[in-house]
């Protein structure tokens, strides 16, 4: 067997904080041959940061490594003199950083930073150095090099800044990548991008590349082996293929189980992981993943486990399990209420679920209609008089309806105007043009008392956990909040509500009287959900609910949401930018580009049935926990960037990185056409064949005229 | 480029307007004419009548203040009937020696207080650090007089080595360039105050750099430590202390103020002491516009050349 | 962190619905509530504290100046001196038994005087800071709440007052009006509101924007509640913070107008008024009227800005916790 390109052993770091140590990386064994790559996967603050970080020697103030080696082929890193260490940095090893805004100079041009470490370690003049630099990044794929040497950080869009940070790494051509999150901060579209361009350049270069990510779609493909880190232990290490099959921890099983996919169907609940990962200033004595594993025995909770197992695939478990779990639905009242949800989205026409059942009888009116809504922010320039000199096209003459009790999902990338459609829905926003009609009225219309008491149909759930909650009041008054300002009920009956809201989130009652930042984002998440119920809205809108959340905690909130969903009997509005989290907790979904909304559908038209190209690349774009399906991906889905939402492209948004764009694209816009029940796509050239009926007029196909008393 | 300064300048004269009323009406409040210079104390009330009609102080606020603005566009600011001379005379008398003061002390500063602030930061919380934080704020919290009545003890009286005071034959700009030792103090307290405030600021603006992801990466790069420094650190660093220095440009004339006060040196700020003492109307007003006029200017100075330094700037 | 905290035990068994086929034995019984625990620690004003008390030398410097309170405050009660008639039998005494810190030129105990004249100083950095903080939190409240075409003309207005140099408007103005405490304390509260208004209205503005608010507003909230609720509350810490900055500040202006000549009617005095002569006694070696003045007023503007700086830490923790 040939020398690693890289071997860690036994590497033990630890970060002295003020009052505390953290025991970041405990113990860590990995190898990566050359042309490898090795898939690092865990939560934050799983120390997989660290550990790269530790290899590089770049840990933050007060991390030091107290044990164990590093060897880059026979020289070890650990204890090297720093001046050595320097020129084995971005020459022999490089690193790619998560956020490429903020790891860039925003006062150097790209040019020359990605000259400087040529400069550096090869002594190479500025104009070779240059030369080089233009070479590197016409190698990552930045359009036209040439003319953006000069350019600066902010002048480019995320995706390309991120390919500079790969030239950067690349320019010297290092023996080892260590990429950290390298594409979590970009959209998928772009995502699947970057990762093209990563793998392409392994390939060329044979590097050994350390992949860090948190997320098993990115790895599943792209690493031969895999290992899966907790609390700063490795506990579980196998080939991709058999990790994925075969794994024999429980944190991999619940991890993988735990995440929601496309192809899954929907009315199976995701396997959660209650709790949380523990405090490392303070690690438990025995396994670390014990106080949440339902397998977790006196042994476990006493004694840590040893890396055991044989041939390529070790794991650290005292009661390991065998391959992917089997999920039954343990609870039948709490099962059965979503599964009658979804029953009834399979059946296409969307019919109201059980609870709502009494305002449907009314005539199946929609409880939420939007009708051509347009909202656009203008951009104004002038330092004393503030003109408007354009404006940004957030949404455009977006139409759709939701019934009552129905889930409908709002996906698309960012900038897409989800966002800002979802305040248009709340109401904290007015519409330009068109109107937002909630029981067929329009909020806007109301005045006093009258727009208080309708507010109370509406209510939001926020992306930020930790800026929706007002920091200087008690979770007893946030979730009292509601109440007060709409009146309702005494001081006691308040109180008796909080409690119980409490207790269906899944919160202790001891939290009542703690602020938010004493609860962790998944807590605070809770929290915001039960604040949004408080007043049994009949929709709820959700805005990117758990993409702050760790993957383990996703999965908890997810379970919650739908539960509670279906329980209360209310519809609701879920945006997020993944399509699998609106999957699993939509009976319909609307996919918006660039402030339109381009298609319609029950999720299986969506996934299955795709009719607009936009939506077809966005699938195939999205990275899957599954080596197989994922090696077997051949192209990239969506060449190109966002066109800007300022000035976005006639006719067809979508026409500028669409591959079957012709002529009439750019001429006129497609209008929505009906392929289904509930399918509607706007696409000159669709992927379906549309029902031969006229244009459907949005929305209004399913529900007769709004009539409300 | 132009189209934006030419923008700011017309801003900074709409801005200077205002002060120019802001401060005539104050003026008029706290002394509504200078008559009581002129005439003394004891004067009839029939003759500060005669005088306020021959010089135009019986006129309405507003006519007073346009004819003064008037005045002001031909760079005219009135007469010092204290001094029995023109205001404007004695300003480009003064304005040199005042400049000098103010600009020798400004580098001077400068030069200790950038790379002391950076080198603090990278060093943060050694025992150079905290020594040098403790001299910084203890400076940062002591009257500019009092500085100087210290050093003045120490240094004049106790060792000897510089005059404590300015001496009478510093009469012009020259005379006080080529006595470096009669103004040694004057120039040593009021640059180090500025280094106290500058030091401070920029030790912030450099740990707040140094949080930065670009800094890891270019670590990440094999740069050397003194590499990062030099290469990435110190120009980002810079960039929030050019804001500071144009805001600074006026209370160095604050600070000269009572620097020149104590040593007794004939610049604007011992002027307008003097102006003060005596209620000497158009001196009072004249120096106030004075200390708006240059904070606009620093405002605007440091405006455009972080808008040159900075890519991010956009001109708006 | 980890208290010995019991948790409560939930309301309703929180299970959610996705579990393993069967469930080993001893599984399910202790497993943490769904939620995760909640970790007690202590409330948010607490943490602020203990932060705050963390930092030893904002600890000493609120000991030191409780100490110099009490001195000023307290000390005459022990320490009697004649501080409203001048004795010119006994005038610049150096220390001695008699006057422990000598006596000034109209004969008056320097000691006293000291207490006498600290207790004016931290009176009028009091008042004044107190006058700058109320306008210029309500005036950047009403700026960045109603926003628009007001909130434009109102900084356009701060920022033409910001244009004139805050000593020489305090100066101009102390010719008319100085002499009483609450004279000095006007003038110079007056003009100090500037930057508070600023800063109030630079949170406001952030805080409007923040998804609490909006929450607040999608349940209905009135405009009154979002503001008193959820807005003045928010931005408190930044009016705290800047209080004891404003006092060192006033207390600094305070010295520089007694140095010009500009202070309290004789015999009231304050340091800054003590400090009117300090040149002449430095010169005639009279250094008990120089330096024990000057030393207490450096001290205490120190302590303040020394508590500025550890109370926006302690605050920006207690906010920014995670």
């Amino acid at each position: 067997m040939p020398t690693p390109a890289l071997k860690v052993h036994d590497l033990t770091t630890e970060i002295q904080l003020s009052r505390a140590t953290v025991h970041a990386v405990g113990n860590v064994d990995l190898e990566i041959g050359e042309g490898e790559t090795l898939g690092l996967v865990g939560e934050s603050g799983s120390g997989k940061s660290i550990l790269g970080l530790s290899i590089l020697g770049l840990l933050p103030g007060g991390g030091h490594v107290t044990g164990g080696s590093i060897k880059l082929y026979d020289r070890e890193l650990v204890g090297m003199k720093p001046r050595e260490l320097r020129e084995i940095r971005g020459n022999e090893i490089a690193m790619i950083f998560q956020d490429s805004l903020s790891s860039l100079n925003p006062t150097k041009s790209i040019g020359e930073q990605v000259a400087e470490p040529v400069r550096l370690h090869r002594g190479a003049s500025r104009k070779e150095a240059l030369d080089r630099a233009l070479e590197v990044l016409e190698l990552v794929g930045l359009p036209r090099p040439r003319e953006r040497l000069s350019d600066y950080p902010h002048q480019l869009s995320g995706g390309l800044r991120q390919r500079v940070m790969i030239a950067i790494a690349l320019a010297c051509e290092p023996k080892v990548l260590l990429a950290d999150e390298p594409t979590t901060a970009l959209d998928v579209t772009i995502q699947a991008q970057i990762l093209k361009v990563l793998d392409d350049l392994e390939q060329r270069l044979g590097m050994a590349t350390l992949l860090v990510t948190h997320d098993m779609g990115v790895v599943a493909g792209r690493s031969r082996r895999i290992n899966v880190m907790y609390a700063g232990r490795i506990v579980e290490t196998a080939p991709s293929e058999e990790l994925f099959t075969a794994m024999r921890h429980p944190y991999t099983q619940s991890l993988l189980g735990s995440i929601p996919r496309l192809e899954s169907d929907a009315s199976k609940p995701l396997l959660s992981i209650p709790g949380l990962p523990p405090d490392l200033t303070n690690p438990p004595a025995g396994c670390r993943f014990a106080a949440r594993c339902r397998f977790a025995t006196d042994q476990c909770r006493a004694q840590e486990p040893p890396l055991t197992g044989s041939g390529e695939h070790f794991f650290a478990c005292w009661n390991p399990v065998d391959g992917p779990a089997v999920i039954t639905v343990s609870k039948p009242a709490a099962g059965a209420a979503p599964a009658a949800a979804v029953a009834a989205s399979v059946i296409s026409e969307p019919a109201p679920a059980p609870a709502a059942a009494p305002a449907a009888t009314n005539g199946s009116a929609p409880l939420l209609e939007l009708v051509n809504v347009v909202r656009e922010y203008p951009v104004t320039a002038g330092a004393l008089l503030k003109r408007k000199v354009n404006s940004v096209k957030a949404v455009s003459n977006v139409s759709l309806y939701v019934n009552p009790g129905e889930s409908f999902g709002l996906v698309g990338e960012s900038g897409c105007g989800k966002t800002s459609l979802g305040k248009l829905i709340v109401g904290i926003e007015k519409p330009d043009a068109g109107q937002v009609k909630v029981r067929g009225e329009e909020l806007f219309k109301k005045r006093g008392g009258e727009l208080r008491t309708a507010r109370r149909v509406v209510q939001m759930m926020f992306q930020d956990p930790y800026g929706s909650l007002d920091p200087r009041m008690r979770v007893r008054s946030i979730l009292r909040e509601p109440m007060q300002v709409q009146g309702i009920g005494s001081a006691k009956e308040q109180d008796q509500r909080v409690r119980e809201l409490l207790g269906e989130v899944g919160l202790p009652v001891n939290a009542l009287e703690r602020y938010p930042h004493e609860f962790s984002g998944g807590q605070r998440q809770r929290i915001a959900l039960a604040r949004a119920l408080v007043l049994e809205p009949k929709i709820m809108v959700a805005d990117e609910p758990v993409s702050a959340l760790d993957v383990s905690i996703r999965s908890q909130v997810l379970n919650l949401m739908k539960r509670l969903q279906s329980e209360h009997g209310m519809a609701s509005i879920v945006i997020s930018h993944d399509l699998a989290v609106v999957k699993y907790l939509s009976d319909r979904i609307g996919v918006m580009y660039l402030g339109r909304l381009v298609e319609l559908g029950t999720g299986d038209d969506i996934y299955r049935r795709a009719a607009h190209p936009y939506t077809e690349a966005l699938i195939k774009t999205i990275p899957v926990p599954d080596p197989a399906v994922e090696k077997a991906k051949a192209d990239v889905g969506i060449r190109g960037e966002l066109p800007s939402p300022i000035d976005p492209p006639s006719g067809c948004r979508f026409r500028t990185r669409c591959p079957l764009a012709q002529e009439i694209c750019s001429q006129q816009e497609p209008p929505m056409r009906r392929f289904g029940p509930s399918h509607q796509a706007a696409c000159h050239f669709p992927l379906q064949t549309p029902e031969p009926e006229t244009a459907a007029t949005n929305g209004a196909g399913a529900s007769a005229a709004p009539s409300l008393s | 480029m132009i189209g934006y300064i030419i923008r700011r300048l017309l801003t900074a004269v709409i801005v200077v307007i205002g002060v120019a009323a802001i401060t005539f009406a104050m003026l008029h409040y706290v002394a509504p004419s200078p008559v009581y210079i002129v005439l003394g104390t004891k004067a009839t009330h029939r003759a500060i009548e005669v005088w306020n009609r021959q010089h135009g102080y019986d006129r309405p606020e507003i006519i007073q203040f346009l004819s003064y603005l008037n005045n002001l566009i031909h760079l005219n600011f009135g007469y010092a009937y204290k001094f029995s001379q023109p205001v404007s005379a004695l300003f480009r008398e003064n304005a040199g020696r005042s400049a000098y003061l103010s600009g020798t002390a400004l580098v001077l500063s400068l030069i200790i207080a950038l790379p002391l602030g950076i080198v603090q930061a990278v060093k943060r919380n050694s025992p150079g650090d905290y020594a040098a934080t403790a001299v910084n704020f203890t400076l940062y919290s002591m009257p500019s007089f009092f500085l100087g009545l210290i050093l003045i003890q120490l240094l004049a009286l106790d060792l000897g080595w510089f005059p404590p005071g300015v001496s009478d034959t510093v009469t012009s700009t020259l005379s006080a360039i080529t006595h470096p030792r009669q103004l040694f103090l004057p120039i040593i307290t009021l640059a180090l105050l500025n280094v106290a405030a500058f030091s401070r600021y920029m030790r912030s603006a450099a740990l707040d750099e140094l949080a930065q992801d670009y800094i890891r990466l270019a670590r990440a790069k094999g740069l050397s430590e003194r590499g990062v420094l030099m290469r990435h650190l110190l120009r980002n660093a810079s960039l929030s202390t050019i804001t500071l220095v144009g805001l600074s440009v006026p209370s160095l004339l604050a600070g000269n103020l009572l620097i020149e006060i104590l040593f007794n040196y004939p610049g604007l700020g011992l002027l307008f002491y003097n102006g003060l003492t005596n209620l000497d109307y158009n001196v009072m007003i004249a120096y106030t516009l004075l200390g708006a006029i240059l904070t606009v200017l620093g405002n605007l100075l440091a405006d455009i050349t972080i808008a040159a330094a900075d890519p991010r700037v956009r001109l708006g | 962190m980890a208290d010995s905290q019991q948790i409560e035990p939930l309301i309703g068994e929180q299970m959610e619905g996705a579990m393993l086929g069967p469930a080993p034995s001893g599984g399910l019984h202790q497993l943490v509530p769904d939620g995760g625990e909640v970790y007690v620690t202590s409330s948010g004003w607490r943490l602020a504290w203990r932060e705050y008390a963390s930092n030893r030398l904002a600890l000493i410097a609120l000991a030191l100046l409780v100490l110099v309170v009490l001195f000023c405050f307290v000390g005459p009660i022990f320490y009697h001196s004649n501080q409203t008639l001048s004795n010119p039998l006994a005038q610049t005494e150096p220390p001695s038994g008699a006057h422990l810190l000598g006596t000034d030129q109209n004969g008056f105990d320097e000691l006293g005087r000291l207490m006498l004249g600290g207790q004016s100083a931290l009176e009028i950095g009091a008042y004044a800071s107190l006058v700058a903080i109320v306008i210029g939190t309500l005036y950047g409240a009403i700026a960045g709440l109603v926003g628009g075409v007001l909130d434009a003309v109102l900084m356009r207005f701060v920022d033409v007052l910001l244009s004139i140099p805050f000593l020489i408007v305090v100066l101009v103005l102390a010719t008319k009006y100085s002499g009483t405490v609450l004279d000095i304390s006007l003038v110079l509260g007056i003009f100090s509101w500037l930057v508070p208004s600023r800063l109030v209205r630079g949170e406001v503005l952030t805080l409007r924007t923040r998804d609490f608010v909006i929450a607040a507003q999608t349940m209905g909230a009135t405009r009154r509640r979002v503001i008193f609720r959820h807005l003045i509350p928010n931005a408190m810490s930044v009016t705290i913070v800047n209080i004891t900055f404003l006092i060192a500040d006033s207390i600094l202006a305070l010295a520089l107008l007694g140095f010009i000549g500009f202070g309290l009617q004789f015999p009231n005095t304050s340091w800054g008024d003590m400090l009117g002569n300090a040149q002449t006694y430095v010169t005639n070696g009279q250094w008990w009227l120089v330096y024990p003045v000057g030393g207490l007023l450096v001290v205490v503007v120190l302590c303040f800005n020394i508590i500025g700086d550890a109370l926006r830490d302690a605050v920006d923790v207690r906010l920014q916790r995670r």
